[in-house]
């Protein structure tokens, strides 16, 4: 796994967190976060950026790290 | 093999439409009869004379009229007799009245008619038998219906014989001395295409057709559409390759393969040579009109860069070996079989092409479902309209378009959204500006004042300039006011639009924060303005929305289409005629290859990969277990590819080295792949690193359909063998037979067949039904027997319409002390796409080379001027292109084209994208601009990469002969 494809899989969580702040309270946002990577991702990206969200000072923000953690329920 | 067209069984097209009826249809339901020359005939009131004696199948002769145009009265050659009326009326000028009884012919008018001729003729050069137009003229044949047999005046009086030709088009001749001045061509280039680059210069006798300011037709505002070459009746006006070739001798309708109109021609043909592209008055997408590329641009089919045979090689430092299909494609199995064994089932994938059929396309994602195990395929429409998809289906349900493009007619209100229709989708600009001059009015959002905005006789057109990346901030400020002051249909959004989301809707665009006041700091657009144009468009009768990859583009590319779904559901323009979101489509095939289940994560018919059902359906169809996981989008397949996990490709029709964003990322990647295997036409950029070269075919060289923007199925119909022996789709079915997973079709048709089988919105397609029909647009099945021309009419594929809300969130490429400029890419009318097919044409002429427009500020801070080599640089890479100053642009905004691959025009665009889709942000790269003077690093090293490769393909065609 090289470093640049993690940098772009933790951008994109990231800015679908950023995206979608507005959907509604912090639960219905996580869900939806996660939902969506549940959909698009491919397998690979999801195993990777679970893998990711474990490690200590990860770069995923609040939303994007606890919709991972929703996700990672089901994958991981 | 060839296929002729059988007319449509509907009503309303029981017209042959391959004859004139002289003057266009009347649209009035009131019936008027009449007798024509003792028969009775029942006409719609306001039908002309002409037109009713052509429907019962009486020819009155005539020359300057055409169904096509208005009627003109000029030529006198149509006059008839009236009961009850003085003198010789014109029949293609007066109209039917009940009761009405017409004489064609008599003496009297025989004579007149010959007198008329007579005169014609007189100025008219007598070399028939030399002449292009011999087989095929109009004036001939006139003459000949007439009974012209001399002419009393002799030809020695004053005369135009001696006019000299124009020959600057390089498609057509403009030969004054054939003129009859029959002003046809003058208004079809008015009337029919709308540019207005034709006149008649002088009075009386002086009176000659003159292009612009009489100048020559190249240097004039002639955008070469055809529609004059095909309105004359002489061959004043003749395609070259009339000229050259004589006239065809048999034609087949077909479909064509540049942009997402999908205009239906006649190929004309000789043997298996086409004469000519003759846009079908019977298509009914183009309704008889072209555009230059459909027209005109089809040599590359017979270009001698031409991939002919299948070609192989270890690495791509080798040169190519020509090959058997037997050896390639054994080669080809062999190599994806031996990497998915090493590196796992996912480690390899492929492209379909919005280029080739749906037939084909279909194929390709079977192939690497069924064959390859894994849902790694995508297509260029992750480049270009994922988020339409995404978009659409999210707020509408369907991830397509809502109207016809005829639903046009109606519409009183133009809301064009980072679209460039005149360039872009040329035939529909037209059909757009006819309604602008008709009085329509229209708003445009986009930084660059687009060529719609002079449309000639224009009546109100609103310009809102907007900064590139702001999209959904000027979005949000115009629902804002429509909110605000309570300009919503609130009929439509309580019977037709779930009410929650509404709700929450409401109260996020009632915000502050979200009015145009508050956003006029982003977007750079008045307030004032943004108001006015919201007001337009929500009291308009019927407000239409036309949207294009100026909105998808983007960081907020699909929540950009989610804004425009939630205006027109605001607004109540959505169901019927004359409004609607239009996703105006870049390829020919691009909706067809959505449809047909391109994407990694829907299986066709946009069924999620997921759904246990849909899945089941197509496991029990093709006989095996299919991942119920999505696969890799393209640009995951590029990091992927660098990452060392996917190693392996199967690229149909589509050049991603050229097409695809941040070129040095995607040349990694490329090299990085063990086996590349590309189908295409042409040694194109991405076939330079490929280890298999697949010969394609032309859309001249296959059967199949393409689906057009309004979801409208056309036939393809091959007037050709194919080059190299097989169709793209005998192709796919050759290699996933050598793979093991066999296939077995006879004909596209079967395929079609199969595609009907599984797809809820196809279960009513067959080709048997589109010989039928003509064409047939989705869905098509129980519910919609005929196919569904406006969509959401009743109800919504999900129930009730869906208001999204729609946040604004800035992108993270913003201008910069380092790159203060902001680069927005785009598209010309010559050229298409990444320029593979139109390059290889005389197209040439009009744009041999993509330039970088930039605003009088710019430059004069930089100190540049016209024709300056100017360095781009952004934080992916640098390009250097020549500078145009340019008062289109606004100040801090460049604008490039990407149609020649040395440009480098994506070496500077980034891998950012849009949040839901990866699709890339094309349309906002941060630049810095610099003269310099010498082409960049980039640069210097495509040409000698570009040379060893071409090196390599002529090696081995040496060694061949």
């Amino acid at each position: 796994m090289s470093h640049s494809q993690l940098d772009q899989l933790v951008s994109m969580a990231n800015q679908i967190a950023n995206n979608n702040a507005h959907q509604g309270d912090e639960t219905v946002v996580v869900n939806f976060v996660a939902s969506h990577l549940k959909r698009f991702w491919a397998r690979s990206m999801k195993q990777q950026i679970i893998d990711y969200s474990q490690t200590a000072d990860n770069n995923l923000n609040h939303i994007a790290a606890k919709a991972v953690a929703e996700l990672a329920k089901e994958y991981a | 093999m060839l296929q002729h067209y059988t007319p449509s069984t509907r009503d309303v097209t029981k017209l042959d439409p391959n004859k004139d009826y002289g003057t266009a249809a009347s649209t009035s339901t009131t019936l008027v009869t009449l007798e024509i020359d003792g028969v009775e005939v029942t006409v719609p009131d306001g039908t002309s004379v002409m037109r009713a004696a052509a429907l019962a199948d009486i020819n009155i002769p005539k020359l300057c009229a055409s169904d096509n145009l208005e009627a003109f009265g000029s030529c006198r050659l149509c006059t008839v007799q009236i009961e009850g009326r003085r003198g010789f009326p014109a029949s293609c000028t007066t109209p039917v009245n009940a009761g009405m009884k017409v004489i064609t012919q008599n003496e009297k008018i025989a004579k007149l008619r010959r007198n008329v001729m007579e005169l014609y003729i007189s100025d008219h050069p007598l070399d028939c038998l030399t002449c292009p137009a011999n087989g095929n003229c109009e004036l001939q044949d006139m003459a000949g219906a007439v009974g012209l047999r001399e002419v009393r005046y002799g030809f020695d009086g004053h005369n135009h014989l001696e006019a000299e030709k124009d020959t600057s088009n390089p498609y057509f001749t403009f030969d004054p001395s054939k003129c009859i001045v029959c002003s046809r061509c003058v208004r079809a280039c008015e009337e029919v295409q709308g540019t207005f680059a034709l006149t008649i210069d002088g009075r009386g006798f002086d009176s000659k057709v003159a292009a612009g300011q009489d100048e020559g037709f190249l240097d004039s505002d002639c955008v070469s559409c055809g529609a004059c070459v095909q309105a004359c009746p002489t061959s004043t006006l003749m395609e070259n390759s009339v000229i050259d070739m004589g006239q065809p001798e048999h034609s087949v309708v077909t479909t064509c393969a540049y942009c997402g109109v999908g205009c239906s021609f006649k190929a004309e043909m000789k043997g298996d040579q086409v004469v000519r592209m003759v846009p079908f008055k019977g298509g009914d997408a183009n309704q008889g009109h072209s555009c230059v590329k459909g027209r005109f641009a089809f040599g590359y089919a017979t270009h001698k860069d031409r991939i002919k045979e299948p070609m192989i090689r270890d690495s791509i430092d080798e040169p190519w070996r020509t090959v058997s299909w037997e050896e390639a494609l054994a080669f080809s199995a062999e190599r994806l079989k031996a990497i998915q064994e090493k590196y796992g089932r996912e480690s390899i994938g492929g492209i379909t092409s919005s280029r080739c059929t749906n037939e084909e396309t279909y194929l390709v994602q079977k192939l690497i479902r069924a064959a390859f195990g894994n849902n790694n395929t995508d297509t260029c429409a992750r480049v270009c309209h994922s988020p339409t998809g995404y978009g659409l289906k999210t707020t509408l349900g369907e991830s397509a378009g809502t109207q016809t493009f005829d639903s046009i007619r109606h519409t009183d209100v133009m809301l064009v959204i980072g679209a460039n229709p005149t360039d872009a989708h040329p035939v529909f600009g037209s059909m757009m500006r006819r309604r602008l001059r008709e009085g329509a009015q229209l708003i445009v959002a986009d930084p660059r004042k687009i060529d719609l905005l002079k449309t000639p006789h224009l009546k109100d057109a609103l310009h809102l300039p907007l900064r590139p990346g702001t999209n959904v901030a000027l979005v949000n400020s115009m629902a804002h006011v429509i909110i605000e002051e309570g300009l919503e249909d609130t009929n439509f959004i309580n019977e037709r639009c779930e009410d929650e989301a509404y709700q929450k809707w409401r109260a996020f665009i009632s915000k502050s924060v979200n009015s145009p006041e508050s956003m006029e700091s982003v977007t750079g657009v008045s307030a004032n303005d943004v108001r006015h144009a919201a007001r337009v468009y929500a009291e308009s009768n019927n407000g239409a929305i036309f949207y294009g990859l100026g909105v998808t583009e983007h960081s907020q590319g699909s929540t950009m289409v989610m804004g425009i779904a939630n205006l027109a559901l605001a607004t109540g323009n959505i169901g019927r005629e004359g409004v609607g979101v239009n996703p105006l489509r870049g390829q020919n095939n691009v909706q067809g290859s959505c449809d047909m289940g391109s994407f990694p994560h829907e299986l066709p018919g946009y069924q999620h990969v997921s759904d246990d059902v849909a899945r089941s359906n197509f496991e029990s169809v093709w006989g095996v277990k299919l991942d119920n996981e999505p696969g890799l989008r393209i640009p995951n397949m590029f990091d992927s590819a660098i990452a060392g996990s996917f190693k392996g490709m199967y690229v149909q029709g589509e050049d991603i080295a050229q097409s695809d964003p941040n070129t040095h990322h995607v040349e990694a990647a490329l090299k990085s792949l063990e086996c590349l295997i590309v189908q295409d036409i042409f040694l194109n950029e991405t076939a330079k690193f490929a280890h298999v070269l697949l010969p394609g075919s032309t859309f001249l060289e296959k059967n199949g359909t393409f689906t057009n923007a309004e979801r409208r199925i056309n036939r393809v119909r091959k007037v050709m063998p194919p080059l190299a022996g097989k169709e793209d789709w005998e192709v796919t079915v050759a290699l996933s037979n050598a793979l093991g997973y066999p296939m077995d079709y006879q004909h596209p048709s079967e395929i079609m067949d199969e595609i009907a089988q599984l797809t809820p919105t196809f279960t009513g397609v067959s080709y048997q039904f589109l010989e039928e029909q003509g064409s047939i647009q989705w869905p098509c099945n129980e519910e919609n027997p005929l196919g569904t021309p406006i969509m959401h009419e009743v109800d919504f594929p999900i129930g009730k319409g869906n208001f999204a809300v729609t946040e604004y969130v800035a992108t993270e490429e913003r201008a910069s002390r380092r790159f203060p400029l902001l680069l927005t890419t785009g598209r010309i009318l010559s050229q298409y796409n990444v320029g593979a097919q139109t390059r290889r044409t005389d197209n040439q002429v009009w744009h041999d080379e993509d330039v970088l427009e930039l605003h009088p500020h710019d430059a004069e801070e930089r100190g540049v001027k016209d024709g300056d080599w100017l360095g781009i640089s952004s934080r992916a890479g640098q390009t250097v292109l020549r500078a145009v100053i340019s008062e289109r642009m606004q100040a801090g905004v460049v604008y490039t084209t990407f149609h020649h691959p040395g440009s480098g025009a994506n070496v500077i665009t980034t891998d950012n994208s849009d949040w839901a889709t990866n699709c890339p942000e094309y349309k906002v790269t941060a630049v810095q601009v610099e003269k310099v003077s010498q082409p960049s690093q980039w640069q210097r090293d495509f040409v000698q990469f570009d040379k060893k490769q071409q090196s390599f393909l002529r090696e081995d065609r040496k060694v061949d002969v």
